[in-house]
């Protein structure tokens, strides 16, 4: 194992490759927990744990720090009873330890009400509200792209105008979608179709663009006509790469969920993730991020694998 | 090809028609609520059933407050509950409302919460204060302002969700946040040494907690609704009899996610009516303590603040006879 880590455009050997992968999570994990644990590295803030004689003190309050000393001083030169406390991080920064039983008890706590729902019962409604979204959107966009990127008339027709639509935030058809569709699941299924639908056509259409003219001048070279050439050719020849695409645009459609179902009724992680932040548990609010994104790669790794078995010639390594 | 394309066209079609035959089916009253004390209570009688047992078809649906009138007003709700100035604001700007049962009045729980250093109205001069604009808060506030001496133009409002006004008070961005529970508790929590210059509890009666339903559903639904409200007064003596509140008080905790010791002072900003009381508010008198009278200040406070432009006829926002009929 002597070749170099830094060489240019080459690729490491997979051992590397894992160990630097591993790495890039727990870089990130360490920084947190450096800045969680260690008090001299930040803690910026003082919980206050005995308010002594200062009046505005509460037990558990956080206050500056310049705050506390200055208190602290003011009582010791008065004769009063100091206050005590111990430092601590802003309460927007809790300790990797304590998102992580967060995390724990968000999906063992049981519904107390009979209307309330477990915490994977909401990520399921979260998760089809994107899947009905994305599958509506794809139902229409990956055919018009693939159309699109073929014949120029289409293309024509359609792109200006998507191209113009594509700009329209799609949170701002919110009251819209609501008036039209109730006040469920409809209109949050229609904004991540709004969010995904006109860039999924665009990137379709451009990824048949990129197509090996060569491959196309062959084909017609030995007779292929329109319909052939597009089922035959086009089709075959974009497949792994349109795949590749969606995989990136489902992640676009993840995004657009959280202001997705901030309209109409209160539903699904989002309702988890406003309520805690509401009432200052941050502590939900992490662990609610952090399963988004467990799910997210999760999907990802998973359609990557499945991409591989469907699609075997495709070139290793390089698209995955 | 074709056969599993039109498989799928198949069950989309399908699950549409499910969606729309389930409409058309049964039509329970819908009924939009959210995160304020005197509506959480409404919690109760879902979890313990009691609307079945009324024999009344309701549907509850919990929103952010804002969202909830939103959807009142694209006419996706039968009802919404509500401020009744808001119900004015509300009806103002297009989708009428008839207020017929009145939850309780705030007694507290809507503050302005004031920065270090300001501690009192007055100070608030010239200061920057953090509102939704055009709701209940934006009331307080002008009242507020309006005891002191002062009015609108003494102050910069900046408009803030309510819901994100702790954090905007503790950025410093502003010297002041207007809020109800659990927002305003939260506000002094986070910034140390902030203090509540001004509450609902100053001017009890300003802010009105109601039920305000579309007259085409009132109209159509009368009994129904007379049903509603007779399940709303069994809540209240089961939040009142002291053997009862404890597990009045869980479930509604649960509803927020909070713990019960942890809410119960979030209820206490909260006066909520027994029917008695409420009867009495829906007395025809001049003053904050009727309903007509407090409905007929917020309207002239919010033309004279151009919140809206016309008088609202109060008299047709208001239907005692609901309650009268229990």
């Amino acid at each position: 194992m002597s070749e170099a880590w830094f060489a240019v455009r080459k690729e490491l050997n997979p051992r590397r490759r894992t160990v630097l992968a591993v790495l890039s999570f727990l870089i990130p994990l360490l920084v947190w927990a450096l800045v969680s644990y260690l008090p001299f590295l930040w803690h910026p803030k003082v919980e206050v744990i005995e308010p002594g004689d200062v009046s505005y003190f509460r037990e558990g309050m956080q206050v500056d720090r310049d705050v506390f000393e200055r208190e602290l001083e003011a009582m010791r030169t008065e004769g009063l009873t100091p206050p005590e406390g111990r430092r601590t991080n802003p309460i927007y920064l809790p300790a990797p330890h304590e998102v992580a039983t967060a995390l724990y008890t968000a999906f063992t706590t049981p519904p107390e009400r009979r209307n309330e729902q477990w915490l994977h019962e909401s990520l399921a409604d979260s998760i089809q509200v994107i899947f009905w979204g994305f599958f509506l959107s794809s139902l229409i966009g990956v055919p018009l792209g693939i159309l699109a990127g073929t014949y120029d008339v289409v293309s024509r027709l359609n792109e200006p105008f998507i191209e113009f639509f594509r700009y329209l935030p799609a949170p701002a058809f919110g009251a819209l979608a609501v008036a039209i569709l109730g006040i469920h699941d409809a209109p949050k299924i229609a904004i991540i179709f709004i969010g995904t639908f006109f860039q999924q056509v665009l990137v379709i259409s451009n990824t048949t663009r990129k197509l090996d003219p060569a491959l196309l001048e062959a084909a017609m070279t030995l007779g292929a006509k329109n319909v052939a050439l597009l089922f035959k050719v086009v089709l075959p020849g974009i497949i792994t790469d349109v795949y590749r695409d969606m995989r990136i645009l489902l992640g676009w459609a993840w995004t657009y969920l959280i202001v997705a179902e901030m309209i109409g009724t209160s539903s699904g992680i989002t309702w988890f993730i406003t309520q805690q932040a509401r009432y200052k548990n941050f502590d939900n609010v992490y662990a609610a991020i952090i399963i988004i994104g467990i799910i997210g790669l999760t999907t990802d790794l998973i359609l990557a694998w499945l991409g591989r078995r469907i699609f075997p010639w495709q070139r290793h390594g390089a698209r995955a | 090809m074709k056969n599993p394309l039109k498989k799928m066209l198949g069950t989309l079609a399908g699950v549409a028609m499910l969606g729309m035959s389930a409409q058309a089916l049964a039509e329970p009253l819908k009924i939009g609520y959210s995160d304020w004390p005197g509506w959480v209570a409404w919690e109760v009688a879902i979890e313990k059933q009691w609307f079945k047992e009324a024999g009344v078809d309701v549907q509850f649906e919990w929103f952010d407050y804002v969202a909830s009138m939103d959807a009142f007003a694209a006419g996706q709700l039968d009802a919404v509950a509500m401020t009744n100035g808001d119900a004015l604001v509300t009806g103002a700007t297009g989708a009428r409302n008839v207020m017929i049962l009145i939850n309780d009045y705030s007694n507290g729980n809507d503050m302005v919460v004031a920065a270090p250093g300001i501690d009192s109205v007055k100070d608030l001069k010239g200061k920057k204060v953090g509102v939704e604009i055009g709701f209940v808060g934006h009331l307080l506030l002008l009242n507020a302002l309006q005891e002191n001496g002062m009015s609108e133009a003494d102050v910069e409002l900046v408009n803030v969700p309510t819901n994100e006004t702790p954090q905007v008070l503790a950025s410093g961005d502003v010297d002041a946040i207007v809020a109800w529970q659990p927002n305003s508790g939260m506000a002094l929590q986070m910034v140390p040494g902030a203090t509540a210059v001004y509450s609902s509890a100053d001017e009890p009666g300003l802010i009105y907690d109601v039920l305000a339903v579309s007259p085409s559903s009132l109209a159509a639904n009368r009994d129904e609704w007379i049903k509603v409200a007779r399940v709303w007064y069994r809540v209240v003596d089961y939040i009142n009899d002291p053997k009862t509140r404890d597990d009045a008080v869980r479930i509604m905790a649960s509803r927020v996610g909070l713990e019960p010791a942890e809410y119960e002072t979030f209820i206490e900003g909260t006066k909520i009516l027994t029917l008695d009381e409420a009867r009495g508010f829906f007395e025809k008198t001049d003053g904050f303590d009727s309903l007509y009278g407090s409905s007929k200040l917020s309207d002239e406070f919010n033309v004279a603040n151009e919140v809206y432009k016309d008088p609202q006829p109060i008299d047709d926002y208001i239907d005692a006879t609901i309650t009268d009929a229990l």
